[in-house]
């Protein structure tokens, strides 16, 4: 499936378009990008054709939602999410998440994650949210430490670059801590409907 | 892929599968006395879809299948999964469908198969899964075969009224040792 709008804000997260994947191609042979970790790996770099054909296949992916991720009219990233445990789905895996090496240290990560995760625990109120990342993604685990994820496991040795072994961080934040955290601040709708059956 | 025959010990051996195994897999995960630690007993059992399922497992370049064989019972399945040839890291899995053959080993002596191949024939370097704290007998058989708890999920899923949490476990290749950065 392909994400509608979300807004935090200074980034929107928004339905990617075929126009974006030139910006995807690139993402996906920047070394800056792929060191992410599961999160960097869009794809393999590709021809355009495969790039569309890519996006076919993500809008029929039904366990799946895709994000571009947009910041002063410009597209700066992308993210994906993947719905775990289905039929009975209440856990999501955080699968990608890129914001462009131009625009790192904007502070423009930090909000297109707490975008994602009002869409996650305040509008489809899930249980559960998980990512992995490599223990040297210094930023990646800034921002999921800050928005309250915790460490469930250490992988050994998992991802490999620059010439040596990198474990990875299994990490995991609950719906519990979403509400403590940033459940009175970060509501999609401030005021909750009534009730409207007395119209 | 559909893994080659491996004979083991105490009449435990794996075997490459055939769509008539497959076909029994899918009942045993439909009993409640195997699936305790699985799924929710839900499938589609039609011959077809059976087979599509099998035709891809088969094709598939990046996992092996095998049938568990006690004597010459088919009793259960395994596999390595997920395999990732760069980093040469991959999942397992494995099941005993026949619930009236648990405590003699077999998934023991399955998984110390299924471990040396992965090293000796496949040349991979690390492998890891998940599997339910409460499952026992998987996970002791798992621990003999030289997996390592790296974590712990807690409330993975809530089944037949309670939470279970999940054991993450890992295993190395000999003199690979976890060179990580923590």
């Amino acid at each position: 499936m392909l994400g509608g709008t979300v807004r935090g804000s200074t980034v929107r997260l928004r339905l990617p378009t075929v126009d974006d994947l030139p910006s995807y191609q690139r993402w996906s042979a920047d070394m800056r990008v792929r060191a992410g970790g599961p999160v960097g790996l869009i794809g393999e770099p590709a021809m355009q054709a495969t790039w569309k054909e890519r996006l076919i296949e993500w809008e029929k992916e039904k366990e799946t939602v895709v994000w571009s991720i947009g910041a002063e009219s410009s597209l700066i990233g992308m993210a994906a999410v993947r719905f775990s445990g289905a039929p009975a789905a209440d856990t999501i895996d955080i699968s990608r998440f890129v914001i462009d090496p131009e625009r790192w240290r904007s502070g423009y990560g930090w909000d297109a994650a707490l975008t994602l995760h009002r869409w996650i625990f305040d509008v489809c109120h899930l249980r559960v949210a998980d990512i992995d990342l490599p223990a040297d993604n210094i930023a990646g685990l800034r921002i999921a430490t800050k928005l309250g994820y915790e460490r469930y496991a250490l992988g050994h040795a998992v991802h490999y670059r620059d010439g040596r072994w990198h474990d990875e961080h299994q990490l995991r934040m609950d719906l519990d801590t979403w509400d403590a955290g940033w459940g009175k601040t970060q509501r999609e709708y401030a005021t909750p409907l009534g009730e409207e059956l007395a119209r | 892929m559909l893994g080659p025959r491996i004979d083991g010990r105490n009449g435990v051996s794996l075997r490459t599968p055939t769509i008539e195994d497959h076909r029994r897999e899918a009942d045993w995960m439909l009993e409640p006395e195997a699936t305790r630690f699985w799924g929710i007993r839900t499938t589609s059992r039609r011959d077809e879809r059976l087979d599509e399922h099998f035709k891809k497992n088969a094709n598939s370049p990046t996992s092996i299948a095998w049938s568990i064989w006690y004597g010459e019972e088919h009793v259960g399945f395994t596999g390595i999964f997920d395999i990732d040839w760069i980093t040469r890291d991959a999942e397992s899995g494995i099941f005993i469908g026949r619930s009236d053959l648990y405590g003699r080993g077999i998934a023991s002596e399955a998984v110390r198969l299924r471990t040396a191949f992965a090293w000796q024939e496949l040349g991979l370097r690390r492998v890891h899964n998940w599997i339910e704290l409460r499952n026992r007998g998987s996970r002791r058989a798992n621990e003999k075969g030289g997996y390592q708890q790296m974590g712990r999920y807690p409330k993975s899923h809530f089944r037949s009224g309670q939470w279970h949490d999940e054991w993450l476990g890992e295993v190395f290749a000999p003199g690979q040792g976890i060179p990580g950065d923590g």
